[in-house]
């Protein structure tokens, strides 16, 4: 089991919060490894999240959840 | 325990999800791969990956040789295209905002588009110009036009207009592979972008690998019996959301994505009519001698006692896009504009 | 840039052979003008109707321009491209292109380079890669497109971009050398000054005495020739192209020329009080006189050139008149490939 945290966009404030922009995975699909899961924006950054390896994988916040950066977004088994 | 509003579809096998954006870079870079002779330039294409995103990634995979930003001299790169397009190769120029159009209009209507029939044919000139249009995000006169029905006025070029990621992706291919000149107009509103209000249906499933989707096919997206509401590109989407309220309402709506302006698919648009007999056009273009015009004269040339009620046009007003949202909105053919005028057919 | 094949030529007085084909070009430039300019006329009245005729329309003659094409495209293959302006024949005529083909474009007739769709200010013709365009300044903007994919395609071709001194004020000039300067594209950008943009003369239109000057504006080398002989733009157009062609970028080149006749048949030019000295400054016969002082030329090789010029441009001419015109049906064909 391997969480997929919101990377880390802002180095200069940890804690600010970002919104999962778009899945582009659904809640229990076959992932590759690197597979672009989703796609994060902190202000006017945005970024791609890939899997961090392969598995099934299981979305822990909708898309336009605005969520704290590091928190877990997802879960691969 | 998972949190998502999606229901659990495993993804068509073959397929997975795109934005517009994604999908549109995704045909470029097929493309690019399989013809060296492929290659895209224009302003902020390279490291940015397009203002609107449609190169993102492209010059990191290709160099600095392929994917190339220019100054802001759109007459020079545009013509620079057109040029390596007569020797044979296939440029693909960015006019970031089709509003850009005044500043090097010459080069695309007296060059791109006439050389051709200038040579006799003899000269080609196989090059795609992308461009992003629309409004609905504040950006005000000069950054909000779609334009449209300008280029499409225009004769020698090829229209191209998708509204999601599947014809973006096989319509770019198309386009590419095509020995005319297709001018490719993306409205920001159907991207996906982040930084954009964003339609639910600019992210979908998109087949793996290279597909075209022809150039000058529409496409019933909805079908329905009783009115024909025929539009394109973003307010394909309004549309859809204004069919789904009216069948609520006891009105069956078939909805036709027009996809390409040129050649115009006027058999799609007279074989809707023919059965509802009720036409409605939105156009988020202005609307004096424009699209919806056409679309109402492409029925009553043919036979206007096909139509049992006055055709109902939905486009902006005439007017420049205003900057306060409330404005804007009141020129933009967003959905109770495009209920009230299916309703006003309805009932005639 | 992979390959190199021309060497920088060293201009030290011209061999013979390269002074009677440039007195050749401009003969039968001429002389291909001289019968375009009599079809032209030979039935517009009673009066004149612009629009009746044989050969129908505006027309631009290039007569006392020959120096500059002549001069530039002696440097050229036919591999080479060449955009030309409104004013094209001299250019089209030095550069190689087929005489019956251009004629016959130019009496509308099927046959043509553009199956009659051009006219004359439209000649497209992918064998020696030459264009034109009648809006000012515009067809500078594609040339650099050329001299991209002839670079693209790893060679040593390049494109020559021809315009007026009137097109050095608009936009599409400066914004392309701007960016061939940039670019390092393999173009060599020709101004023929010819005075005059339609009645406006230079002084009334530009700030600079020379658009040389503007070269520097763009790090480019540029040069101006200023007295419209064929043998001074040779020298100066050998200087641009070989740069061109060994990868160093584009060059500009203005020529200080000669409009013989108005901007268009039918203008009668009373702006020009200076016409009358015109004549006397007609570039040919200067160069005529100049390569018979040097022996290359007597009076039986001027009689022989001329006569085959003439021959070539009777028989083109014939070809064109003789050639159908197109069917009005096939109005709207080659809209689109």
């Amino acid at each position: 089991m391997t969480d997929v945290p919101f990377p880390a966009l802002s180095k200069e404030s940890p804690s600010a919060e970002g919104v999962v922009s778009t899945w582009f995975v659904r809640d229990g699909e076959s992932v590759q490894a690197d597979q672009l899961l989703a796609e994060v924006q902190v202000d006017k950054v945005a970024a791609e999240v890939p899997a961090p390896r392969a598995g099934t994988v299981h979305l822990l916040v909708g898309e336009e959840a605005t969520v704290t950066q590091g928190t877990p977004i997802a879960r691969i088994d | 325990m998972t949190i998502t509003e999606q229901p659990v579809v495993p993804a068509p096998r073959g397929s997975h999800r795109l934005t517009t954006a994604k999908a549109m870079v995704e045909a470029i870079e097929i493309e690019m791969e399989r013809d060296p002779l492929v290659f895209y330039l224009g302003e902020d294409v390279g490291p940015y990956g397009g203002i609107f995103s449609s190169t993102t990634g492209l010059q990191e995979k290709f160099g600095k040789e392929r994917v190339i930003d220019t100054p802001i001299s759109e007459t020079a790169f545009i013509g620079l295209a057109i040029g390596a397009a007569v020797e044979g190769m296939r440029p693909i120029a960015e006019l970031m905002f089709a509003d850009f159009m005044g500043v090097c209009l010459d080069q695309i209507y007296n060059h791109m588009a006439k050389i051709h029939f200038e040579s006799g044919g003899n000269v080609k000139v196989p090059m795609v110009l992308t461009t992003a249009v629309g409004g609905g995000y504040s950006d005000a006169a000069q950054h909000s036009q779609c334009l449209w029905g300008t280029f499409a006025h225009l004769p020698g070029m090829k229209v191209v207009v998708p509204s999601n990621p599947y014809d973006a992706k096989g319509l770019m291919i198309s386009a590419i592979r095509d020995d005319n000149p297709v001018v490719y107009m993306f409205h920001k509103g159907v991207m996906g972008l982040p930084w954009m209000v964003k339609n639910p249906r600019a992210t979908d499933d998109v087949p793996d690998g290279a597909y075209t989707v022809p150039i000058g096919e529409a496409k019933v997206v909805r079908p329905g019996s009783d009115v024909t509401l025929v539009t394109l590109s973003l307010s394909v989407h309004h549309a859809l959301d204004a069919a789904e309220s009216l069948f609520g309402q006891g009105i069956d709506v078939e909805v036709i994505d027009l996809r390409s302006l040129v050649p115009l698919d006027r058999e799609a648009i007279l074989e809707s009519v023919a059965k509802t007999g009720r036409l409605v056009v939105v156009d988020e273009d202005y609307q004096s001698f424009g699209l919806s015009g056409e679309v109402a004269a492409t029925v009553t040339d043919v036979d206007p006692g096909m139509l049992r009620a006055p055709v109902a046009r939905v486009a902006n007003p005439d007017t420049p896009v205003p900057y306060s949202r409330p404005l804007e909105y009141a020129v933009l053919p967003r959905q109770d504009r495009i209920e009230a005028a299916v309703h006003r057919v309805a009932r005639a | 840039m992979t390959t190199t094949t021309h060497d920088t030529p060293q201009i030290v007085g011209l061999d013979d052979a390269t002074r009677l084909k440039l007195y050749r070009d401009m003969v039968l430039a001429r002389t291909f003008e001289e019968a375009i300019l009599r079809e032209y006329h030979a039935d517009k009245g009673p009066g004149f109707d612009i629009g009746k005729g044989l050969v129908p329309g505006e027309m631009h003659l290039a007569s006392g321009q020959e120096p500059v094409a002549a001069g530039v495209c002696a440097h050229l293959t036919t591999d080479d491209a060449v955009t030309a302006t409104h004013r094209p024949h001299h250019f089209a005529i030095a550069h190689g292109m087929d005489l019956k083909k251009m004629a016959a474009e130019i009496f509308g007739r099927e046959t043509g380079l553009g199956h009659g769709r051009g006219g004359h200010m439209h000649l497209f013709d992918p064998d020696t890669h030459f264009s034109c365009s009648g809006i000012i300044a515009e067809g500078y903007p594609p040339a650099l497109g050329q001299a991209f994919a002839f670079r693209h395609k790893g060679t040593d071709r390049i494109a020559v971009a021809v315009t007026g001194e009137g097109a050095a004020n608009q936009g599409a000039f400066h914004e392309s050398l701007n960016l061939a300067a940039l670019w390092k594209l393999p173009v060599v950008f020709v101004v023929e000054d010819n005075d005059w943009g339609i009645s406006v003369p230079r002084s009334a239109s530009t700030a600079v005495p020379s658009n040389a000057v503007r070269g520097a504006a763009y790090d480019m080398p540029a040069e101006r020739v200023e007295d419209n002989a064929v043998e001074t733009v040779y020298e100066a157009a050998g200087r641009a192209v070989a740069r061109a062609r060994a990868g160093e970028g584009p060059s500009l080149i203005e020529v200080h020329t000669l409009r013989l006749l108005g901007h268009f048949e039918g203008d009668a030019q009373g702006y020009r009080p200076e016409l009358t000295d015109v004549p006397g400054r007609d570039p040919i016969p200067t160069y005529e006189k100049t390569l018979r002082d040097a022996g290359v030329l007597d009076d039986d090789k001027v009689a022989q050139v001329k006569k085959e010029s003439q021959d070539r441009v009777e028989e083109a001419i014939a070809f064109a008149k003789d050639s159908p015109l197109p069917d009005p049906a096939d109005a709207t064909s080659y809209v689109f490939a």
